[in-house]
């Protein structure tokens, strides 16, 4: 729930002076009060991430049954089952990640609000809310901040939210989203997982159609590579525009800069990874440079040259990949990666290079 | 022994020369094309004020093959190009001065290391296996594998355009250890200046030599790629010479003749021969055998008669060839090397890359085996 600021009751001119500073009193005694629990960030502070239930834990089973046997069936089933917790999700490392760098920013930043944020946006009903708060106490997360829509739309409460980064399985939310301008990623899970590092969040980023716009990716299957080469060329030193998941990077970068502050450089619990298709020759300087002019730094840079993502996103190991073609996020899952599809650009058209006949249908 | 004599291209002109009297009919079509190739990727012998980048043309032809395909060559920035004003910047001044440094040299090209004509010669290969298999994805693939920070990847890139290289796979890791990307890349062979980074990667598996960049260096073919190789703890494994370093040269002579028929187990390079020798059968498979442009040589202190069966008998048994071998029984390997002038010697011992180092040519060194318990030298060279 969303706070409620001071102007905001000003401007109502119902209310009269004296319950106005009732109000003033109430807000800086709960501000005031000093828990052991750490209290989560104010919105407009904070890196916000918003998972829905289905992404944070594996609810297949419960899914089938509301498939099959209708909501009703569903919502008994859950209600039943309250006090199992349930099994981690795809989200979950990531999630366990952001918990282990709030922890390193607290001993270094005691009084800052910088910190990441997590909201649970969830279609489920209130009910299941029961199950999903003893499932998080069980695993010792830190969610205090829940949503659930029974139904409507979440982009009007990701926006309240000031989110930086929605994670869903579901992708036509994942699409709008993306089109109100919030980063949003469809995750899927992987057959096996690979072992991932519990002191240091890694995130991985494809560059066309993620961090960068798909201009340069409709030249290519428009045009071919030779005349992409020719225009990167030309255009080195003008900057790409940005992709949906550029300020997501902007905000790890800030969080980064603050652990560089304090002399922490090199055991930075937060590494960014640029995993590209690009050639470095040919087509990665117009990359690099655009990076620096936004003033953004990535900490491993990968240029393919179309080589296979899979092998080298093992070696990575990352907590999340962004990429906007399903061929990179099967190839990725194939090898036990958790990966993430951001479904905008002209990628979404194309598989495996050729173009999807599709009439008028998503992706 | 006869050693070709050595071809240095003045120019465009040696890559036109005519193909051998036997090649077949289509060899005048594909020689015009290549030709044209070579012409739009411009000569490096014209001197720059500075990098113009070129427009290398990729369709038609596999120029992005598929690592497990093709054979991988890493190589880190230091042994590409020439680092050392920029590596004692940042010793002395710190990282953050030494990134603002190459942020600031940005469009001045480095200049060419020790592994540079290397990969020249690796790249005039691929161009003639593309003309022959122009469907296959056998080729050679660089990839540049690098501790460097991403900001430093653009000078990089502007080095490699002003050379004319062909390398657009970049692992920049900022400061991660690489060795777990050289799998995940299938390394034929992992090429550095770091002696640590090279152990690491030998004894994961990958072949790697720790290359140095000596003052004098000859000039070597750029229309034949020429590798030599020692022959202990280089191509086969360092038994031998165990047994030399622990009861003399004459119990190795026995031991070898008795054991003449037992193979010798393989050395961290011998995988890397038989890459080359899978490359050099494709050439004689259309009758290209005298016109191979890669060419293998064993240069080992073995003596022939006492001891070199072994060695050949073990080749023979891999299946593998040499196209020269030759037997020293101690003599110095400098001379013999500098008349081969091979683009790149692997020895095991410091103390024979350094002999060669010293008469120009370009020498990596492999630390693997008893030979690095037992240093000739104390002063490693550059």
């Amino acid at each position: 729930m969303s706070e409620i600021k001071p102007a905001d009751i000003v401007a109502d001119s119902a209310i009269d002076p004296g319950e106005e500073k009732d109000w003033a009193a109430a807000k800086a005694f709960f501000d005031s009060l000093k828990t052991k629990t750490p209290r989560p960030p104010k919105p407009r502070y904070a890196v916000t991430i918003a998972v829905s239930s289905r992404t944070l834990f594996n609810m297949t089973e419960e899914r089938k049954i509301y498939e099959e046997e209708g909501v009703e069936k569903y919502v008994c089933h859950q209600v039943e089952h309250e006090h199992e917790p349930l099994k981690p999700g795809v989200a979950f490392p990531f999630v366990k990640a952001l918990m282990t760098v709030n922890a390193r920013l607290r001993e270094l930043y005691p009084e800052s609000e910088e910190l990441f944020d997590i909201v649970l946006m969830t279609n489920n009903h209130a009910q299941v809310g029961v199950r999903l708060i003893n499932s998080i106490n069980h695993y010792d997360l830190t969610i205090e901040r829940f949503c659930m829509t029974g139904g409507q739309s979440p982009i009007g409460y990701l926006k309240a939210y000031m989110t930086n980064l929605y994670l869903s399985k579901d992708s036509e939310k994942v699409q709008e989203a993306i089109e109100e301008g919030i980063a949003a990623a469809t995750m899927f899970s992987a057959a096996m997982q690979n072992q991932l590092c519990d002191h240091q969040l890694r995130v991985a980023f494809d560059g066309d159609a993620v961090l960068f716009s798909d201009e340069s990716e409709i030249i290519v299957k428009k045009h071919g590579l030779d005349t992409f080469f020719e225009h990167e060329k030309e255009f080195e030193n003008k900057p790409l525009a940005q992709g949906p998941l550029k300020c997501f990077l902007e905000a790890l970068g800030k969080l980064q800069r603050k652990f560089y502050a304090k002399n922490e450089r090199l055991n930075c619990p937060i590494r960014t990874f640029l995993v590209t298709a690009r050639s470095a020759a040919s087509s990665g300087a117009r990359v690099l440079k655009t990076l620096r002019s936004w003033g953004l730094e990535i900490d491993e840079a990968l240029f393919l040259a179309g080589a296979p993502k899979g092998p080298l996103l093992q070696k990575i190991q990352p907590h999340i990949f962004f990429d906007d073609q399903m061929f990179h996020i099967e190839g990725a899952k194939e090898l036990g990666t958790i990966a993430a599809h951001v479904p905008y650009g002209i990628g979404q058209k194309y598989h495996k290079g050729k173009l999807i006949e599709q009439p008028g249908g998503k992706k | 022994m006869s050693l070709d004599p050595v071809q240095v291209m003045k120019g465009q002109e040696a890559a036109a020369t005519p193909a051998p009297t036997t090649s077949n009919g289509d060899s005048k079509g594909s020689w015009e094309s290549s030709k044209d190739v070579y012409e739009h990727m411009g000569s490096t012998k014209k001197p720059r004020s500075e990098p113009v980048r070129r427009v290398r043309k990729v369709e038609g032809g596999i120029f992005f093959p598929k690592p497990v395909n093709a054979v991988t060559i890493a190589v880190s920035s230091r042994v590409l190009f020439r680092t050392e004003k920029e590596q004692k910047v940042y010793d002395q001044m710190g990282v953050e001065e030494y990134l603002r440094y190459q942020v600031e040299h940005e469009n001045e090209p480095f200049a060419p290391g020790p592994a540079f004509p290397f990969v020249k010669a690796l790249e005039a290969v691929n161009t003639r296996l593309r003309e022959l298999y122009p469907e296959s994805e056998e080729l050679f693939d660089i990839v540049l594998v690098t501790y460097n920070h991403a900001h430093v990847g653009v000078r990089l890139i502007n080095t490699i355009n002003y050379h004319n290289l062909f390398i657009e796979r970049f692992c920049m890791t900022g400061g991660t250890n690489p060795i777990g990307y050289l799998k995940a890349w299938q390394t034929n062979l992992y090429l550095s200046a770091d002696a640590e980074k090279v152990k690491e990667a030998l004894a994961e598996g990958i072949a790697a030599a720790t290359m140095f960049m000596s003052e004098k260096q000859t000039e070597v073919s750029e229309t034949q790629l020429r590798v030599a190789f020692d022959g202990d703890a280089v191509l086969f494994s360092d038994e031998s010479e165990r047994i030399f370093k622990a009861h003399g040269l004459d119990k190795f002579f026995e031991h070898e003749r008795e054991n003449e028929n037992t193979l010798l187990d393989h050395g961290p390079l011998k995988g890397f021969l038989e890459t080359l020798g899978k490359l050099q059968k494709k050439f004689y498979a259309k009758g290209q055998r005298l016109n191979c442009p890669i060419r293998t040589y064993l240069v080992t202190a073995r003596s022939a008669a006492s001891s070199g069966i072994r060695a050949l008998k073990t080749l023979r048994a891999w299946g593998l060839e040499t196209d020269e071998a030759l037997f020293l029984a101690g003599a110095p390997k400098g001379p013999m090397l500098e008349k081969i002038r091979p683009h790149i010697y692997f020895d095991d011992q410091m103390f024979h890359v350094e002999g060669a180092a010293e008469m120009g040519t370009i020498a990596a060194h492999v630390p693997y085996g008893i030979a690095q318990k037992h240093k000739k030298s104390s002063n490693p060279s550059k």
